[in-house]
This record gives C-alpha cells, sequence and structure tokens, in this order.
C-alpha cells in the first residue's frame, strides 16, 4: 500500500516538472493562447456553405482511401500476425515477422505518404499505400498478440486430433479470435478516416490539400465547414461500426 | 503382462511446470488394451496434469512413455496425435463454431487442405459428425453455436469429436462431470460398446465411485502426484475395484 503511494507521488512530482518544462507553467503565453483561441472561433464563424460540393468530394476522396488503404492492410497484417504467433511458429519465423511489423510501425503515416508520393507520385493512390502500410504495422502486432492469447486448452484439444498449423489457424485461432479481429479492424477503419484527413498536405490525396488552403489563405469559415464535414463522416463510422458489433459479435464475453 | 497388449506403459514419471515443485513423482503404471483405466484423485492430485503428460501435450523431465508400443519422444509425437483422443477438462471445444463443426475437428487429421479450408468437409464425414451428435442426443443441436450450449451438452460435443477421431486410445479428462448420474452412465455404457467393437483403450479421470464401480477395469488413485493404490493389485485379482470403494 505505501509503495503504491509513493509510486504515485513520485509520478505526480514527474508530472509537473516536465510540464513547467514544457511552458505549461507561463501564465502570459497561456492567457495570449486563450485570447487566440477566442479570435479563431469568432473568425471561423459562420461556416461558409459554398464549399460544400468541393469540400465534399475531397471528403469522398479520403474515406475512399482509408478504406481500401484499411482492408488492403488487414489482409496483409492477418498472415504476418499468424507467423507472428509464437505458438505457432519457431522463434525464428515468429521474431522475423515480428520485427518487420516492429520496423513498418516506426514510420508515421505521414513519412509513409511522403514514401508513396515520392513513389507513385501525387495522388490518392499514395496515401492509399501509406493508409495500407501503417495499419500492417499497427494491426500485425495487435493479432499477434490476440492469437497468441488463444485458450491454449482448446489448440491443445484439436490439435491432438492430428490437425495440421494451418488447420489449427483456421479452425481454432481465427474462430476464437473472430470477435477481436473485427473490432480493431473497424477501430483502424475510424482512426484511419481521422487520421488520413492531414494526408493531402504532403499531397498524398483528400481532404487534407482543401484544408491547406484553406489554412494558408487564412479563410477559417470555409476551414470550418470542412472540420464539420469531418466530424459527420466520423460520427457516421461510430454508428456504422457500433452496429457492425452488434449484428456479428455474438459470443458473450465469458 | 505381454508389452504388445499395452496401450499405454509410464516408468518412473516425474513433471513439474517450468521452475515449480514436482507436480507428479515416479508414476508408473500400464494401461491394457481395450481396457477402461480410472484415475481417482482428490483436487491438485496432479490428475489433469497426468493425462496431459500421457496425452504427450506435456513432456515430462524423466521417465519412459510408451503409446501403442511406440516410444512417446519429441518426434514421434506428432505421429501418435491421431491415435489418441484427448478430451480436456475444459473441454476444448472452438465456441464460435457450431456443434457440428465441432465434432469434425475430429476428422482434421485425414482431411488435408483442400476444400476443407473452405469450411467444407466430405459429405460421409458431415453424416458421420451428425450421426455422432444423434448417437450422444444432441442431434437437434448440430447447427447451434458451442457458446449457446450447456456445460452437458458441450461435454458431449466433445465426446462426439473424440468419437469421429476414431483413435486408439482416448484420454478423458472428468468428462462426464456437468452430467448428471443417468445421462453420465448412459454415456460410459455408450463409450463401452464402441470400445469394445473397435478395440478402443479407454483412460479417464472420475470423481462419481458409483461410476467407477461400474465401468472401470483398473482404478488407479492419485494423491499428492503420487499412485497411492490400484486395482486390481497387479497379478492377483483377490480384491476387485467394487469390493474397495465402499
Ligand atoms: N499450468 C500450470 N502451471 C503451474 N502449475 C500448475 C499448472 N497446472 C496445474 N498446476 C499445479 O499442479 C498441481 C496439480 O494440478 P492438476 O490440474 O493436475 O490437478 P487435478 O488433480 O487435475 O485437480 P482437479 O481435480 O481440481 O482438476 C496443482 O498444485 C496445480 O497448482
Ligand atoms: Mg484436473
Amino acid at each position: 500500500m505505501r509503495t503504491d503511494l509513493f509510486i504515485m507521488a513520485l509520478v505526480a512530482v514527474l508530472l509537473s516538472i516536465v510540464l513547467g518544462q514544457l511552458g505549461f507553467f507561463d501564465a502570459a503565453r497561456l492567457t495570449k493562447g486563450l485570447q487566440n483561441m477566442g479570435i479563431l472561433t469568432w473568425e471561423m464563424l459562420p461556416p461558409d456553405a459554398s464549399v460544400l460540393p468541393v469540400a465534399g468530394e475531397a471528403l469522398w476522396e479520403t474515406v475512399q482511401m482509408s478504406f481500401a488503404g484499411t482492408m488492403l492492410g488487414f489482409l496483409v497484417s492477418l498472415p504476418l500476425s499468424v507467423l507472428g504467433t509464437r505458438h505457432l511458429f519457431s522463434a525464428p519465423v515468429s521474431n522475423l515477422s515480428r520485427l518487420i511489423a516492429a520496423g513498418i510501425r516506426t514510420v508515421p503515416v505521414l513519412l509513409w505518404a511522403i514514401l508513396f508520393v515520392i513513389l507513385v507520385g501525387l495522388g490518392p493512390l499514395a496515401g492509399t499505400l501509406g493508409v495500407a502500410a501503417y495499419t500492417v504495422g499497427y494491426l500485425a502486432k495487435i493479432y499477434a498478440e490476440l492469437f497468441e492469447g488463444t485458450d491454449p486448452e482448446i489448440v491443445e484439444a484439436v490439435r491432438g486430433t492430428g490437425a495440421s498449423r494451418l488447420h489449427l489457424v483456421r479452425f481454432v485461432v481465427l474462430p476464437e479470435g473472430a470477435n477481436a479481429i473485427l473490432t480493431q479492424l473497424l477501430f483502424m477503419l475510424e482512426y484511419n478516416i481521422r487520421a488520413s484527413s492531414i494526408l493531402g498536405f504532403v499531397g498524398a490525396g483528400g481532404v487534407g490539400f482543401v484544408m491547406q488552403v484553406y489554412l494558408q489563405t487564412l479563410e477559417y469559415r470555409r476551414l470550418a465547414t470542412v472540420l464539420l464535414l469531418i466530424l459527420v463522416v466520423v460520427l457516421i463510422m461510430d454508428g456504422l461500426s457500433a452496429w457492425m458489433r452488434r449484428r456479428f459479435l455474438l459470443t458473450p464475453q465469458s | 503382462m505381454d508389452s504388445t497388449d499395452l496401450a499405454l506403459r509410464a516408468e518412473g514419471i516425474c513433471f513439474a511446470y517450468r521452475g515449480e515443485e514436482w507436480v507428479l513423482k515416479d508414476i508408473s503404471l500400464s494401461v491394457p488394451r481395450g481396457k477402461a483405466t480410472m484415475i481417482m484423485g482428490p483436487s491438485g492430485s496432479g490428475k489433469t496434469t497426468l493425462m496431459k503428460v500421457l496425452a504427450g501435450i506435456l513432456c515430462p523431465q524423466r521417465g519412459r512413455l510408451e503409446a501403442l508400443s511406440q516410444e512417446v519422444g519429441k518426434r514421434t509425437r506428432r505421429s501418435l496425435y491421431s491415435l489418441i483422443g484427448y478430451i480436456p477438462q475444459q473441454l476444448g471445444l472452438v465456441r464460435n463454431l457450431t456443434s457440428l463443426e465441432n465434432v469434425l475437428m475430429g476428422a482434421l487429421g485425414r482431411c488435408g487442405h483442400g476444400k476443407v479450408m473452405l469450411g467444407l468437409f466430405p459429405r460421409h464425414e458431415v453424416e458421420q459428425a451428425q450421426a455422432a451428435l444423434d448417437l450422444m442426443g444432441i442431434g437437434d443441436k448440430s447447427s447451434e453455436k458451442v457458446f449457446r450450449l450447456s456445460g452437458g451438452q458441450r461435454q458431449r460435443v466433445a465426446i462426439a469429436r473424440t468419437l469421429l477421431q476414431r483413435p486408439r486410445v482416448v484420454l478423458a479428462d472428468e468428462f462426464v462431470s456437468d452430467l448428471d448420474l443417468a445421462l453420465a452412465a448412459e454415456i460410459l455404457r455408450l463409450m463401452r460398446q464402441v470400445a469394445e467393437r473397435e478395440q478402443m483403450t479407454f483412460v479417464a479421470n472420475m470423481h462419481e465411485p458409483q461410476l467407477v464401480r461400474e465401468f472401470a477395469d483398473q482404478v488407479l488413485i492419485l494423491d499428492h502426484g503420487q499412485i497411492v493404490r490400484r486395482f486390481p493389485t497387479d497379478g492377483s485379482q483377490e480384491r476387485s475395484p467394487s469390493e474397495v470403494l465402499q
């Protein structure tokens, strides 16, 4: 009990030191920031609806990029994570697979987009590939850990019938993990839709380019329209994935 | 007894989970072919551990194990898998698959990687899986997902899976504990018929003295990782299991 308290106190002290170093106790700067925020908000109102067609079209491209990128990344991450499952494959194989996933994960999505712009040129193709790469890195890790957590008794029982490793993946690991596989995939899709709106900043297609133009030309009322539109899409996605979960996740938590 | 008459033979088996104390201490046993051997013992005495060692899932640190006249080692374990059926204490059913699909897992060892990978099993296997469920009295539950079944129904799915596997030896860990006595006895009677017809050997952990008395040809009592009593005692048949278990 006493060590718990000690650790909490230590974390609190550490946090305040870091916050101080980051400028959080600079009152003058913070009040100025608040004032600016007021001004900015004021300049965003009312949103300029005339840009709806342009913004809508660009946002649709972002949604397409995220969907295609997420699904491509998902398809690659499945075999990669199976190979990374230590219960099924020997240490060299699973470690190599995990190393690849970790390497992919090291590169942030924006950097992936820049890389693919260099490789395949400007436009949504680069953005889609960037989203896919990022998705592979993330899902491969999550799924490998999920697969490793499969109840060993089920694996033992089915392996004991003479089933092969491929059988175990198809009939034990995937069905047992189905709920979590779907949940993580939906989470990834939601995340990618939000995250990939930035990709247009580096010329990788989608709504980011429009946002960048409005930011640089100080047209904050138009920017507000774009942000609201993104909010609508994110809300729709949330609703859609909630419905998917209700519809497909039947196993009670046990 | 000639060793070819033995389904399983263990000599001086010692087992410990990683870095802990011995759970099995110097276990030696012989399981005659086509007979039913039942293991009894208090909770924590090592019954499940012994079962997993016999099934080739856990590798003992000391001792020798022979299954169907073959030495069980790292290399031979795989080839023995399809000959030895194992029903774990928690049954090891895939919760998100239907009863029928779970029973079909028993046929995977002879199904290859063709259409089966799409979930399409050969028709005769599906028919036999359905027949096994019918035999267990839950034929009407074949398309129900396992997580919707009751404990006793799940146990019967696990038994049906093992029947479809058609192993030479069945190792069952408390596999009728969720059934009432009458149903448990009925299932055991069915198992005995199958065992007699196919010369199948049967080893089970069991709590219920009445069932042990009726169905066991050999009884082993385990306590603190050691076999403390066995009936009938080696060679002499003067005391049958039913006489000793009051
Ligand atoms: N995976 C494990 N890791 C470490 N110790 C274990 C593990 N499984 C079992 N044990 C220990 O081994 C001993 C024997 O356990 P085992 O499961 O074989 O008992 P059991 O006779 O089957 O009991 P029950 O009748 O309750 O099922 C226990 O003391 C237990 O704590
Ligand atoms: Mg047990």
